[in-house]
């Protein structure tokens, strides 16, 4: 100390000198490696699975919601994993592209990968081959709601879990009602009446389609009594097992369509080549159209119909029971013969846990598969998610029923828009019922 | 020169500041300078290796798709030598690479596949002409396992003739295996694109984010809002031209690179960009690390320059503190040098004054004495130079208790002696001293006190005397014939119940002091006037012992003056109030009760009700004869009439004595009235003469109303005080005397004489102890004892005649003259035995009245 004194060296000075010696010495330090000249790099074997799902086609600067959410649970899987998720994507450029689903039915009967998206009617099907694992013993089961099992369930075992329920539903423009003093429709007749008011105020189409989801309409007419009339599980019996008939469940549905149709309320050639909300999403913005179909998440995603200039209500499909909300399954599945098919059971688990669906339910702000997720929605989808809560919907997607309802419902409406009479697509549900008798038998 | 200085300072300031400003900035033009041209080698040499990945990566599909042309030549080759072709394209197996096999003979439209079914080659298309090794190869398809293939037509050659065609369906998975886990730490964007098609066959594991998926180049120009149509075309023209193309572009709101890379002479295409970020990241962090090192460099100088700042802040804190000590203490030198020159210069002023102001009287004595001794004849002439021999020793003795009194207080010796006195015997003392003063030089002296609640109070008598006479005694110095001279005495507001707090004002109309003087008066040493110019004298000591004495009894002086306007000195003083100090017993046992006041002063009045108040007694008070004569017949009856009336002078507008006698009709006979005079009762004879009736002079003071009650109750006359005078005679009186100073020895023996008392005088202590001894008892009266004397001093010898075991050696009064005049001598000399001590020069009077109380006693 006195030494200091003496020097003329303050305290301040020793500590600054100090610390600027620490900083040069701390930074000429060296980084690690070998003392001589060799650089060793570590063979890491890389855990990897591999995910195949469609990839949106994608607009500058716009952030799609509904992707991010499920990338946040897939990064989850991977922080607790160690493991990386790889994508393999696949969206028709056109309708004369392989659809999704034909890719996926490809891919997965090639065992091209490990975990897939699948939609209902590939589902059932690849369940039906055999191509896709048993995930009943996964954890994240125990916290599914029971529709969802249920609606996922093939020759008895688990064969998909979804991320959300997605729910389906007339994305309707209020302002537009409101201006022709139109009450929001909640039986076929209304909605045609309603169609006929637009149409005289100069609006030529009044519902805007594309060739994926017209079969709402018919499936919500279908089966509107069937899920909620109380005698579900015997009219489902009765249908598997031939004493009633798909199609006279389907007839009034296609009729409906056949009507709408004839008096031009759908433009069935623009929808036959239209591909989901590409075709009629512009026209919806724009206040052309004041009627459009879509998924629970077009509501929340800016891709969509997320950010509107008007005032837009979400409601269910016109019924005899009222608005009807359509509900197919969509999930992911594990290839039976997965290269990594442990490790993508375990990322699904992740992806499907509690904790990964409560993420994805607040990013997506979707009704969740599970039963302990509560996420609030936004306004625009109030008046499905009261019918939805209040227990009123149709399955859009029955794995229970022996016919696949989502896939073939929607490649027959595609033939009804081509052309097609109405009995002739009874025909085609009467030959796949048979088909699917003689199968079993 | 401060401002020349401080220009300077703010030159030199600017100066550094600028030379600062400028070596930084070159320092910055360098460094940007140097990061600039790193950023800049560095985005060419990240751009030069972005060509090169691209480079190696086109290699490796080139070399890929040459070597599976090739091996499909040899299979054809082989193919060509076998038997039955077809049967081995059947049970071909897949391998990795290649997914299926078939074969149509020439000239046929079908042919088989490794997959079972029937081959046509309408499924493929090969209308874009590219080729592999010479072979064509077909645009890219989904094939049956749901991912992008495309095929290779072999011909299949025998004996120089083509007898079937091989097709061999390969996949684009399989380059992802040979391809780069990514690069630009994967931030670089990568794409195989069909040429033809412009479908996106395969994205390659790790290039570029994992969410961004795109069908095919339209979809990549959307999604990445590549839109302007000049640009387009130009890409599309390169396309074309199997050209290998670069483009700056933002994509998702980062500028990139954008890149477009021929494969294969341009039937593929690795379509996909880097951000800069990436490419420039190596000489971003270059450049951090160059901007760290400037920082650290920067905040080292700040360092520096905040350390080098603090230091000489210090430093200069610690030059002004030394420099202020130095003034200070400079300052004090000065000013000790200046009080003492001013010391020096007053004591040198007083010595000269003392010389001139001791000379004078001295002169005067030894002037008369020269006189004395030729006019010794003259009876009338020796009896006026002894009477200003005399006059001139008094002036002397003040002039030299005046010095001591200074001497004393300077040198903290004063003790207050604090004992009980009245206001009244304090008023009284000084206005028998001042009156007569004031009345020589033809002045008015005026004496008021107002609003006093207790006149008996606990203080030194002595020194608020010695005060008020100092004061009084400067007014009547200082104010010419004629002049007024005033002395209050004012209750003022108590701070405490047991305080008496009082006001004293002197005021005259004198000549007044200037506002020099004023600031001096309080000193020692000073005076208004040089002595040897003025005709007052005095020591110039009397204000500085008041202000003093003042300031020991913890109060305060202030004066206000003006030259030829007079001054005014007030005093603030508080003395405490004795305990149970109250007269109601006397006027109790008295039966006075109920007085009447009548004067024209209301304020006398009030003064008379507050001091009679406190003693119990009502008083009424008149302002006029009519008045007082109106209350007297108001109250008839004894029980509630008046027992005393106080009649002021200034009461009735006619003769007092007129007044005087209408009261008395009233009051009758017995009844005790006084008159209130502005002085002693000169001319009220005859009223002094009635029975009942005496003189109060003003102001009024309970106790003095008391005494003159008492005297009138105890019908005391004047003629016994002269009596009681006579009994201070010395006469018949023996005295022993030590002495050593024969003239004092001289003036005693003479004084004693005068008095008709015997005396003998031995020279010192010794002498007087032995003469003592060897006297009969009785011989002596009392002993008088010097206390300074050779061979035995005073104290030594009381001491040892007290020792003496003779039965008058206790008894006998033994009383010290002495010089020595301070308090301590006369406690030394009671502790040594003596019963009394007087100073020198001998008060012939006290002595005598001293003498006579102690023998008295003895008696």
């Amino acid at each position: 100390m006195k030494f200091f004194g003496k020097s003329g060296i303050s305290k301040p000075e020793i500590i600054c000198t100090v610390g600027m010696l620490v900083f040069i010495i701390a930074g000429c330090g060296k980084n690690g490696g070998s003392d001589n000249n060799l650089i060793i790099l570590e063979n890491e074997e890389k855990q990897v699975v591999n995910l195949f799902s469609p990839m949106e086609k994608t607009e500058a600067n716009v952030e799609n919601v509904a992707r991010s959410a499920a990338d946040k649970t897939v990064m989850l899987a991977e922080e607790k994993l160690g493991l990386t998720v790889d994508y393999v994507t696949y969206t028709a450029e056109d309708y004369q592209d392989k659809t999704y689903d034909d890719v996926t039915l490809d891919r997965a009967r090639n065992d091209m990968d490990d975990l897939y998206l699948l939609n209902p009617d590939t589902l059932r099907i690849l369940a039906e081959e055999g191509k896709l694992k048993d995930l009943s013993g996964l954890e994240c089961t125990k916290n599914l709601r029971d529709v969802v099992k249920a609606a996922n369930v093939v020759d008895g075992k688990l064969v998909a879990i979804p991320q959300e329920v997605v729910a389906y539903g007339l994305f309707v423009n209020k302002d537009m009602f409101d201006r022709y003093n139109l009450e929001l429709p909640q039986t076929p007749e209304e909605f045609l009446e309603c169609c006929r008011v637009f149409q005289e105020n100069g609006i030529e189409t009044p519902v805007g389609a594309n060739r994926w989801w017209l079969e709402t309409f018919v499936l919500a007419q279908a089966y509107a009594d069937l899920y909620n009339g109380g005698n579900t599980a015997a009219e489902i019996e009765a249908l598997n097992s031939g004493e009633s008939k798909y199609s006279d469940y389907m007839r009034p549905g296609f009729e409906f369509l056949q009507e709408m149709i004839d008096k031009g309320y759908v433009d069935a050639e623009k929808a036959l080549v239209s591909e989901a909300i590409e075709g009629e999403g512009e026209d919806f913005l724009a206040q052309k159209t004041p009627i459009v179909m879509a998924y629970w998440g077009a509501a929340n995603t800016d891709t969509a119909y997320g950010k509107t200039d008007f005032e837009m209500l979400v409601i269910g499909f016109p019924s005899s029971r009222g608005q009807m909300p359509v509900m197919p399954m969509t999930g992911f599945g594990v290839g039976i013969n997965a290269e990594h098919g442990e490790d993508a059971m375990a990322v699904l688990d992740i992806m499907t846990s509690d904790e990964a669906l409560q993420i994805y339910a607040e990013t997506n702000r979707v009704i969740s598969p599970s039963k302990n997720v509560e996420v609030e929605c936004v306004a625009a989808l109030k008046p499905l998610n009261d019918r939805i809560q209040e227990n009123v919907y149709v399955i859009g997607s029955n794995a229970s029923m022996n016919v696949e309802q989502w896939g073939n419902t929607c490649l027959i409406v595609r033939d009804l828009l081509g052309g097609a009479t109405v009995d002739e697509c009874m025909a085609q549900f009467d030959r796949l019922q048979e088909e699917a008798l003689n199968k079993n038998n | 020169m401060g401002k020349k200085h401080n220009e300077g300072k703010m030159d030199r300031g600017i100066s550094l500041l600028v030379s600062i400003i400028l070596v930084f900035l070159i320092l910055g033009i360098i460094v940007f300078s140097v990061s600039h041209k790193i950023s800049r080698e560095m985005a060419a040499s990240a751009t030069q290796n972005l060509h090169e990945s691209l480079d190696l990566i086109k290699c490796t599909i080139e070399v890929i798709l040459n070597k599976e042309a090739e091996y499909q030549k040899l299979m054809a080759k082989g193919i060509a030598s076998m038997e039955e072709p077809e049967e081995y394209v059947r049970n071909y197996t897949r391998s990795e690479t290649m997914i299926k096999i078939a074969l149509i003979r020439s000239g046929e439209t079908e042919g088989v596949s490794s997959t079972g079914e029937v081959f046509t080659e309408e499924e493929l298309d090969f209308s874009a002409g590219g080729t592999i090794a010479g072979l064509p190869v077909s645009q890219s398809y989904l094939n049956y396992m749901g991912t992008w293939a495309y095929c290779i037509k072999c011909p299949v050659v025998k004996d120089g003739r083509e007898i079937a065609s091989l097709y061999i369906e390969y996949v684009y998975d399989f380059f992802d295996k040979s391809l780069p886990e990514g690069f630009y730490n994967k931030k670089a964007m990568l794409y195989i694109m069909d040429a033809e098609t412009e479908r996106f066959v395969l994205k390659p594991k790790g290039m570029g984010e994992r969410s961004a998926g795109h069908l095919n180049l339209t979809d990549f120009y959307r999604a990445n809002d590549i839109q302007e149509e000049g640009l387009r075309e130009e890409v599309e023209a390169c396309l074309k031209e199997n050209k290998n193309i670069m483009f700056y572009h933002d994509v998702r709101n980062k500028n990139s690179l954008n890149y477009m890379w021929s494969v294969n002479d341009g039937t593929l295409y690795l379509i996909g960009y880097v951000p800069i970020e990436a490419i420039q990241q190596e000489g971003r962090s270059v450049n951090q690390h160059i901007l760290i090192v400037v920082i650290v460099m920067l905040i080292a100088f700040f360092l520096c320059c905040l350390i080098y700042f603090l230091k000489q802040r210090q430093q200069n804190k610690l030059r002004k503190e030394r420099e202020a000590e130095r003034e200070i203490s400079n300052r004090r030198l000065a000013e000790a040098l200046q009080a003492a020159q001013i010391a020096s210069n007053s004591k040198t002023m007083f010595l000269s004054n003392m010389s001139h102001d001791i000379r004078t009287p001295m002169n005067a004595v030894l002037g008369f004495t020269t006189l004395l001794d030729k006019d010794a004849e003259n009876p009338d002439k020796v009896r006026e130079y002894t009477k200003k021999i005399m006059a001139s020793g008094q002036h002397l003795l003040s002039l030299i208790n005046d010095i001591l009194d200074v001497s004393k207080i300077e040198s903290g010796k004063v003790v207050l002696n604090v004992e009980e006195f009245t206001l009244n015997s304090l008023v009284s003392s000084v206005d028998a001293i001042i009156r007569p003063m004031a009345e020589a030089r033809e002045q008015n002296f005026f004496v008021e006190v107002t609003g006093i609640k207790h006149e008996c109070l606990l203080g030194d008598e002595t020194r608020i005397n010695q005060i008020l006479i100092n004061l009084l005694s400067n007014a009547v110095k200082y104010t010419p014939a004629g002049g007024k001279i005033w002395l209050r005495i004012i209750g003022l507001k108590q701070r405490s119940d047991q305080y008496e707090h009082i006001g004293i004002e002197v005021q005259d109309n004198g000549y007044g002091m200037t506002p020099e003087y004023l600031e001096t008066i309080f000193d020692a040493f000073t005076r208004a006037e040089n002595s040897t110019t003025n005709k007052v004298q005095g020591t110039g000591l009397g204000m500085a012992i008041t202000k003093n004495i003042i300031e020991l009894m913890g109060g305060t002086i202030e004066v206000t003056s003006e030259v030829n306007q007079g001054s005014l000195f007030r005093v603030d003083l508080e003395f405490r109030i004795p305990k149970g100090q109250t007269d109601k017993l006397f006027w109790a046992e008295k039966g006075i009760s109920h007085i009447l006041a009548a004067d024209a002063d209301a304020e006398v009045c009030d003064n008379i009700q507050i001091l009679m108040g406190d003693a119990g007694v009502k008083v009424d008070a008149a302002h006029s004869l009519e008045e007082a004569l109106s209350l007297l017949r108001g109250c008839e009856s004894a029980h509630d009439g008046y027992h005393a009336v106080l009649l002021g002078c200034n009461a009735a507008d006619t003769d007092i004595l007129q007044a005087l006698e209408k009261i008395r009709q009233e009051a009758g006979d017995r009844l005790p009235i006084l008159l209130l005079t502005e002085h002693d009762g000169e001319g009220m004879e005859t009223v002094l003469q009635t029975e009942n009736t005496g003189v109060l002079v003003k102001p009024f003071f309970a106790s003095a109303f008391k005494e003159k009650i008492k005297e009138m109750q105890a019908g005391l006359t004047p003629s016994e005080e002269t009596e009681e005078a006579e009994n201070n005679s010395l006469e018949g009186l023996h005295f022993l005397a030590a002495e050593d100073n024969e003239i004092n020895a001289e003036i005693l023996r003479e004084i004693l004489l005068l008095e008709k008392a015997g005396c003998d005088i031995v020279e010192n202590g010794q002498l007087a102890l032995e003469r003592f001894e060897g006297s009969k008892e009785g011989e002596f009266d009392a002993i008088l004892m010097d206390v300074q004397m050779p061979v035995m001093n005073g104290y030594d010898a009381t001491r040892a005649i007290r020792a003496l075991e003779r039965a008058d050696a206790r008894k006998i009064p033994i009383i010290a003259m002495t010089a020595n005049a301070f308090a301590q001598d006369e406690r030394e000399a009671l502790n040594a035995g003596m019963d009394v001590h007087l100073t020198k020069p001998i008060d012939i009077e006290l002595l005598k009245k001293v003498i006579r109380q102690y023998v008295k006693k003895d008696e």
